[in-house]
Formats: C-alpha cells, sequence, structure tokens
C-alpha cells in the first residue's frame, strides 16, 4: 500500500512538474515592458560615433589585410546575427569577422524569407531578439520599432560617403525623415538589369543595342524581335518577363523620383506609373511578351507546361532578375545546354540626356539594422557593415565565392546561389568582384560586364522595402482591386486609377509616417513634419 | 416491530447530522490523492489553457506590437472584429470556403474510413501489414511534408481530369460552392490521407459488435446487407459521430487550412491595423463558427435514432405507462375497500345495502 502510494506521488509530482517545464523560457516574453536596459541604444540618437582609428589585420587564409577598429570593446560578448541572406556564405563571414575581434562571437540565426517575419516576431516576443537584423518589407520592422538610429555611426562612418550615389542621395534606408535619421543599410544589393540574348538578335538579323540605349529604342527592339510566324515553327518573342515593366519605367521616367509609384520622398504621383503600365499591357495585349511558365500557352509554344523562355533560344530581351545570370545562364551545366549569349544591359532610361548620362534604375535591395534592444551597437554596427557594404566585408564575400570547392547543401558553389553585387564604389572590391563575377569570360563580355556594373550605381529600391506605409497601400488598396490584372487584360486603363491611386497612396504613407515615427512610436517627427503628415491625411482621406 | 416513517423535518435533520459528520480517516486519504491526481491536469489547463484564451481575448480587444523592448498595447474594443467583418474580404471569403469544403469533406473522409475499416476487420492475410499501410498518412501528412507533397502534385489522382471536372463544375454551380468541390476533387489524395485515425477508431468499434448478433441474423436469413444496415451501422452510431466531431477538428486547425494560415500572416504582417491583436480576433471568429459546425455535426448525428432503439423505447415507455395504470388501479382500490371498511364499521352499509356506487 505504502510502495503504491509513493508511486502514485512520484508520477503525480513527475507529471507536474513536466507541464512546469514546459513553461521554462518564456520569461519576458508576452508582458509588457517600458525601456530597454541602460546600455540600449536609444529610439531618438545613437549612443556614439565612429572614430574611424583601426589596425589592420591578416586572418587566417587571407591575404587582405582587414581593419579591426580600436573603439570596439575588449570584452567577451556575442552578438546575435539574424539573416535571410546565403545561409552558407554568411557563416563564412561570422568566421572571418571572429578572426578579427576574437572577443566577440557571432552567432548566426537563418530563415528563409517565407517564414522569416513569423520567426522573428517569435525570437521578440520571447524575449531573444537578435542584435542584428535583416528585414525585407519595412513597414513590419518600422511598426514593430525593430531598428534602432544608427545615424550618428552611419555620418561617423568614413565608408558611407563610398557608396552607390543613391543611398545616400535618394535616402535609401532613411524612410526620407527630415532629422536625417537612418535606420537601415543595405544588405543586399541586386540591380536592376535587362539581359540580351545576342544569339537571337544575330538570327533575327537585329542590331545590338548600345549601353546608353533609351526606354524607347527598348521598347522597339522587343517588338522588332517578335515574330509569331517564324521559318523556324518556333515563334520569337521579344520580352521574357519576370519583373514588370512599369516597375523599371516609374524610376526610369524621372529623375527626382526616389521611389516606385512616383514617390518623390514625400507624395506619390502615379502618372509615369501609369504610361509604364499601360504600355507593358499593350505589350502584353499585343503578342510581344513570351508565354509564362505553367500555362498553356507555354506548352503550346515550347511544348513543355514547364517550359522556361530563358531557354529557349526564341525571346531576345528579358527582365529577369540580377541573380538568373550567375544562378541559371552562367553555371556550367546551362552553358552546355543551350546555345545562348546573354549580355547585361542597364534597364534605359526615358529621356536620351538621361540615358547619356548616369541615371536611376530600380533594384533589388534588402536591408538590415540594428535593434531597438541591442546592448553592444557600436559592435553590432561593425558586424552589420562587415556582412552588407562594409569593404572588408567584400574582400571576404570575393574570397569566399571565389573558391568554388565551398558549396551549399544542393553542393552548389556559392557563386551561384544568389550572389549579390557591392554597393560600395571601392575600386579594389570591383576589381575582385569582377574577377570573381566573369570568371571564365572573354574579354569582351567582361568589358560588356564592367560597362554594366558602372551604369548601375544610381539603384532605387522597391517601394516595400524603404517606403512607410507602401505594404497598407497595395494590400488595402492596389492589390485588393487587381489594378495589374485588370489593365492587363485590357478591362481598365492605367491612367483612370491615377487620380484615386495617389489619394490612397498618400494617405496610407502619411499615416504610417505619424504611426511609425510620430508620438506612438519612435516620436522624432517635428511638429512641422506631424503638421503636414496630418495635413496629408486630412486631405486624402 | 412496526417501522417508523421518517417524515421530512426527520429527514432534513439527518442531512444536517450527515453534513456535520467529519469523513473517515481512509476516505480522507483517498480523497487527497484524487486532488493529487487532478493537480496535474488543473495546472496544465490552467496554464495551456485558460491562461492563453483569456490572454488571446485581451489580444482580439487591443492592437499589440511587438517590439524588441517589449509589447505595445492599444486598447480598441471591438475595433478588430469589426475590421475583419467588414473590411478584410479575405477572411470572409475564406470561411465560406472552409465551411463548403469542410461539409463536403468531413462525410467522404468518415465514409471512406468505415469502408476501409470494415475492410481490414475482414479475415485476410497480412491484415496487420494493410492498417498499418492505411496508418502511415497520418505519421507522414503531419507538418511541412503534407505541403511539399501538395506543391509537388501528389494530393491529387493524377488519372483524373480535375480541370475537366472544375469547368463541368463551375458551369452548373456559383463559383462559391463550385471552387471548393473543385478543390476537392483536386486534393483527393490529401482528403483521403486525413482518415487514418478514424479508421482505428472504426476497427475498434467494429471489434466490439457482438459476433452473435451476427450469427443469429444469419440463422433468420439476413444478408451481408441487412447486417451492415440492422447491425454495423447502429452499433458504430457512436464512433461516427466521435469521428465526425474530429475530422471537423482535424480540418479546422490543420497546417494546410487557409484561415490558418491568414491567422498566421496576420500575426507577423506589416500592416498597422494587423498583428497578435487582429490574429487574435481572427482565431475567436474562426473558433466560434467551428464550434457552431461541430454542433451542427452533433446534432444531425446525435439525433438520430436508429429503428430497432426506437421500437425498443417505444416499448418500454409503454410498460412504464402500463405498470404506471396498474398501480393507479390498485391504489384506487384500496382506497376504496378502505372506505367501504369505514362506513361498514360506523354501520352504514350493510352487506346487502352494497350498491355499485361505494365502490
Amino acid at each position: 500500500m505504502k510502495t503504491k502510494k509513493l508511486i502514485s506521488m512520484a508520477l503525480a509530482g513527475m507529471m507536474t512538474a513536466g507541464i512546469l517545464a514546459g513553461c521554462q523560457g518564456s520569461s519576458g516574453g508576452g508582458t509588457p515592458s517600458s525601456g530597454g536596459g541602460a546600455d540600449t541604444l536609444s529610439q531618438g540618437g545613437s549612443a556614439a560615433n565612429v572614430t574611424n582609428d583601426y589596425d589592420l589585420v591578416t586572418i587566417e587564409g587571407s591575404t587582405h589585410q582587414y581593419k579591426k577598429y580600436k573603439d570596439m570593446t575588449s570584452e567577451n560578448i556575442t552578438l546575435t546575427y539574424f539573416h535571410f541572406d546565403q545561409d552558407e556564405t554568411v557563416k563564412l563571414l561570422a568566421d572571418k569577422f571572429m578572426q578579427i575581434y576574437p572577443n566577440i562571437t557571432v552567432n548566426v540565426q537563418y530563415e528563409n524569407v517565407a517564414n522569416y517575419n513569423t520567426t522573428l516576431g517569435t525570437l521578440i516576443s520571447n524575449g531573444q531578439a537578435p542584435d542584428v537584423i535583416m528585414h525585407s518589407d519595412c513597414d513590419y520592422a518600422l511598426s514593430n520599432q525593430l531598428l534602432a538610429d544608427i545615424s550618428s555611426y552611419w555620418n561617423s562612418d568614413e565608408e558611407t560617403k563610398n557608396l552607390a550615389d543613391t543611398v545616400n542621395s535618394a535616402g535609401l534606408g532613411t524612410y526620407h525623415l527630415e532629422g536625417g535619421m537612418r535606420y537601415s543599410v543595405p544588405v543586399k544589393f541586386f540591380p536592376g538589369v535587362i539581359f540580351v540574348d545576342r544569339n537571337v538578335l544575330e538570327t533575327l538579323n537585329l542590331t545590338v543595342p548600345t549601353q546608353n540605349w533609351t526606354w524607347a529604342e527598348m521598347i522597339q527592339l522587343i517588338k522588332d524581335s517578335t515574330v509569331l510566324d517564324s521559318p523556324d515553327g518556333m515563334a520569337y518573342y521579344g520580352l521574357g518577363y519576370y519583373n514588370r515593366l512599369d516597375s523599371y519605367y516609374g524610376i526610369a521616367a524621372r529623375q527626382d523620383i526616389i521611389g516606385e509609384f512616383g514617390f518623390t520622398g514625400k507624395t506619390f504621383d502615379l502618372t509615369e506609373w501609369a504610361v509604364g503600365e499601360q504600355e507593358f499591357s499593350n505589350l502584353k495585349l499585343g503578342g510581344y511578351i513570351a508565354p509564362s511558365t505553367e500555362t498553356q500557352a507555354m506548352e503550346d509554344w515550347s511544348g513543355d507546361w514547364e517550359g522556361w523562355a530563358g531557354n529557349t533560344s526564341h525571346c531576345a530581351l528579358f527582365s529577369e532578375a540580377f541573380w538568373t545570370f550567375q544562378n541559371t545562364w552562367n553555371t556550367p551545366s546551362y552553358k552546355e545546354s543551350f546555345n545562348l549569349d546573354i549580355v547585361p544591359y542597364v534597364i534605359p532610361a526615358v529621356s536620351e540626356a538621361d540615358a547619356g548620362a548616369g541615371h536611376h534604375s530600380i533594384a533589388t535591395i534588402d536591408y538590415g539594422g540594428i535593434t531597438t534592444s541591442c546592448e553592444h551597437p557600436r559592435e553590432a554596427y561593425e558586424l552589420l557593415k562587415f556582412m552588407s557594404f562594409g569593404v572588408d566585408g567584400w574582400y571576404g564575400r570575393c574570397e569566399i565565392y571565389s573558391d568554388e570547392s565551398i558549396v551549399n547543401a544542393l553542393g552548389t558553389a556559392l557563386k551561384y546561389d544568389v550572389m549579390p553585387a557591392p554597393i560600395t564604389k571601392d575600386e579594389g572590391v570591383w576589381d575582385e568582384y569582377i574577377k570573381v563575377y566573369c570568371a571564365g569570360m572573354d574579354d569582351e563580355h567582361v568589358q560588356l560586364w564592367r560597362d554594366y556594373f558602372a551604369s548601375c550605381m544610381q539603384p532605387i529600391s522597391f517601394g516595400w522595402t524603404n517606403i512607410a506605409g507602401y505594404w497598407n497601400f497595395c494590400d488595402e488598396y492596389f492589390n485588393a482591386i487587381g489594378i495589374h490584372d485588370l489593365v492587363d487584360n485590357g478591362t481598365a486603363q492605367a491612367a483612370d486609377y491615377v487620380e484615386e491611386a495617389n489619394r490612397k497612396a498618400n494617405y496610407y504613407h502619411a499615416q504610417a509616417m505619424l504611426d511609425y515615427f510620430g508620438k506612438g512610436g519612435y516620436d522624432v517627427l517635428s511638429e512641422s513634419e506631424t503638421a503636414e503628415y496630418e495635413q496629408m491625411i486630412a486631405d486624402n482621406q | 416491530m412496526e417501522e417508523k416513517k421518517m417524515t421530512y423535518a426527520d429527514k432534513k435533520a439527518l442531512r444536517e447530522r450527515m453534513k456535520r459528520l467529519k469523513p473517515g480517516k481512509l476516505e480522507r486519504r483517498y480523497a487527497r490523492m484524487g486532488y493529487v491526481f487532478m493537480i496535474p491536469w488543473f495546472i496544465g489547463a490552467a496554464v495551456f489553457l485558460a491562461y492563453p484564451l483569456c490572454m488571446s481575448f485581451w489580444y482580439a480587444l487591443n492592437n499589440i506590437r511587438i517590439t524588441p523592448l517589449g509589447q505595445k498595447f492599444t486598447f480598441l474594443g471591438y475595433g478588430n472584429f469589426t475590421q475583419i467583418l467588414i473590411q478584410d474580404p479575405d477572411f470572409v471569403v475564406e470561411l465560406v470556403n472552409y465551411l463548403t469544403s469542410t461539409v463536403l469533406s468531413v462525410p467522404i473522409i468518415v465514409v471512406f474510413a468505415l469502408i476501409i475499416a470494415m475492410m481490414l476487420n475482414m479475415n485476410i492475410k497480412g491484415k496487420g501489414f494493410f492498417r498499418l499501410i492505411f496508418f502511415l498518412p497520418v505519421i507522414i501528412v503531419s507538418g511541412p511534408i503534407l505541403g511539399m507533397l501538395n506543391s509537388e502534385g501528389a494530393g491529387s489522382i493524377s488519372a483524373v481530369d480535375v480541370q475537366a471536372i472544375s469547368g463541368a463544375i463551375g458551369s452548373v454551380l456559383p463559383s462559391i460552392i463550385a471552387e471548393p468541390i473543385s478543390d476537392l476533387f483536386g486534393n483527393m489524395i490529401t482528403t483521403l490521407w486525413y482518415s487514418g485515425v478514424q479508421i482505428l477508431i472504426f476497427l475498434s468499434g467494429l471489434q466490439k459488435i457482438d459476433r452473435s448478433m451476427y450469427e443469429a441474423a444469419k440463422i433468420d436469413g439476413g444478408s451481408g446487407w441487412e447486417c451492415f444496415w440492422k447491425i454495423t451501422l447502429p452499433n458504430l452510431r457512436s464512433m461516427i459521430l466521435l469521428n465526425t466531431i474530429y475530422t471537423v477538428v482535424f480540418i479546422s486547425n490543420n497546417s494546410e487550412n487557409p484561415i490558418i494560415v491568414l491567422i498566421k500572416e496576420s500575426m507577423f504582417s506589416g500592416t498597422k491595423e494587423k498583428g497578435y491583436g487582429y490574429a487574435s480576433a481572427m482565431a475567436w471568429l474562426y473558433s466560434l463558427v467551428v464550434l457552431l459546425l461541430v454542433g451542427a455535426f452533433a446534432l444531425i448525428l446525435a439525433g438520430r435514432k436508429d429503428q430497432y432503439e426506437k421500437q425498443v423505447k417505444r416499448a418500454v415507455k409503454l410498460r412504464k405507462k402500463e405498470a404506471r395504470e396498474k398501480k393507479r388501479i390498485e391504489r384506487r382500490n384500496r382506497r376504496n375497500a378502505a372506505r367501504i371498511e369505514r362506513k361498514r364499521e360506523k354501520g352504514q352499509i350493510t352487506s346487502h345495502t352494497t350498491s355499485r356506487s361505494d365502490y
């Protein structure tokens, strides 16, 4: 009886302990808190500057000498880097960073983009906020006040003066506040590009365009290279698209536009977008655009439901992403299997004057920042820089990319796994990068890539990464109506939406700016800014 | 000795005394052990059920932002609920799709599970192996593997021309009904994979049916078809209800369920109205709908009585009525006899004056 009782008690005790064990580790999560620790970066202003005083150190397996900044802590600390970049590359970069600063341990955590916000939100609500994060849509990062103000580090850092012009002039990562605050830095930069298959142009007896081509020339080339009744029995199309041309046109049209939908820093004007949207729709309806994959039209054209215009040798231009070249067209298997001669062109400007000079072009840029709860902001900033725009980080990246024996989980060399481009203008970095990027190419192609890279260094981000309230606008108005589909299938004209869309975009942006940066958020708006955004809301309600 | 009948006051006094009586040592020990065994459940229910429920309801009344420095609450009252029902087109559309597809797929899953369970209950070689095969999807379809299989097209029967079926259904029915039906055909394999646990439940039910009932039915000339309708199905009625509720709950909580996906997306959305509060409000609305659906299924299935049971109940009712009538007659006879006796004692009646009215 006694044994039975003891066993029963022990069992009940174990069950209770088991249940309670499940609750461990949740302390700190789910309870409102009023502020961070004493050492945390304040939301209103940065804690310190970058002194730019450093020693040069050599690390194992590297010929490059890395800067070791003297104003970094000598204490043993751990920084967590949460990202959706290429994981193997980031881990190798973190190793290099830890060799430069042996007292800093970098804990790298990866999550794919699809689950990124979910996992990040869970980590933060559990009180495990990382120190340095990447982010894709800025609305999530700003509405949850994930990002700390890093203006003083940025402004005092010499390397930030030598970045692609628009990073500072168009305020990429600043969210266009009058105070000049900076919350994000560009981490991954994929320049906008139009790929041209020169073999197709040669087959069709068409002239290869020059690097300073205009938008009108590009559209004409798309039309000229569309031959539906080709003698070889398979139609030729002018454009195979991944990115829509209206996004490209909206930036290429005017140099004062610094964001999608005609965003000029405070307000939107979708007039230019509407022209591009209508032009793209006309190309689609006119039969100049190659069929999309997994459609009946694709099966009818290429004989393969899952076919892709990029390997048919019957498509002249492509609005594919930057990474498609290295990920696909430049891989050894592709070069062996298909007769393609893909070369890059900058997205053309609309006016001849802009096309002749350097001009803005849209680019895919992923951003990153330091979290508001980070306890070592100076060191976190250095880590963020190393992983993103920093010169040393890029030397490290080039070393990693050039070694094709280093592979990802699928056995592919890291160079072929979504390799970004440097956003720094440092010549040494670019020489190294082009060496890696153009390995195995002849001089002519190397020069073409050099010309292209030289002309794409005025990037403008896609809207959701850099404009507050952009996602709300798309979510609740633009995509909810389905404007792209309506214009694409010819049931509506893009110009008809301009007036209403301007009002909506301005309203959502002003609302978001007040929410994120006003009293209830970061509280960094000046009185005049607050009044201006309130007026915008009232005007566009 | 004649036993004294207890009055109402006696009974009340006894109850009071019983209340004052302390339980014995052994009884106290048993009671204590009972509580000890209940503690884990109480703690579990309080921590993992009551607390999250209360918190999620509180969340539903707020706009919540999760910052690295803590959570920021803004009280909205019923704002989230009105926002979801009035301004969020996705939720209502997905809810209608969910209701239609669940109402369609639950009977299919339950009937399929019943058929397979009956086949597995037969005397066939390799019975254990087949049972394992049918239970295997329960392990496979959990988690992200199901999503991966579906994305590879493994969820549909390749021999079935889903497009043609969808086209035909779409031309006859409105899209709000046609779409879930088409989806059902498109995910037929997945739907049938959901029946692993139900098969096991039906198997256990089938094995508990008394074999002598079938033998008796066979002797009386009952066919297999009749045995199924008169013996098997009535005996499995409670299992059918259980499986139906299980299936509704399983489909409703499945990670592939679009509403679950929508709630999850809302939790971590950058859109300013959304977030934990908005997602909690969605979850509450959704759970109310699921509850109503479960209730509707339970009403339909639990309310149905089979013919045999109805007859038995009617017979029992009749017997009770007869017994009551008999007792009434007996009571009346006793009353009449006592009255006659009293009159006789008073000399009011003699044997020759007794008339029919005295009874």
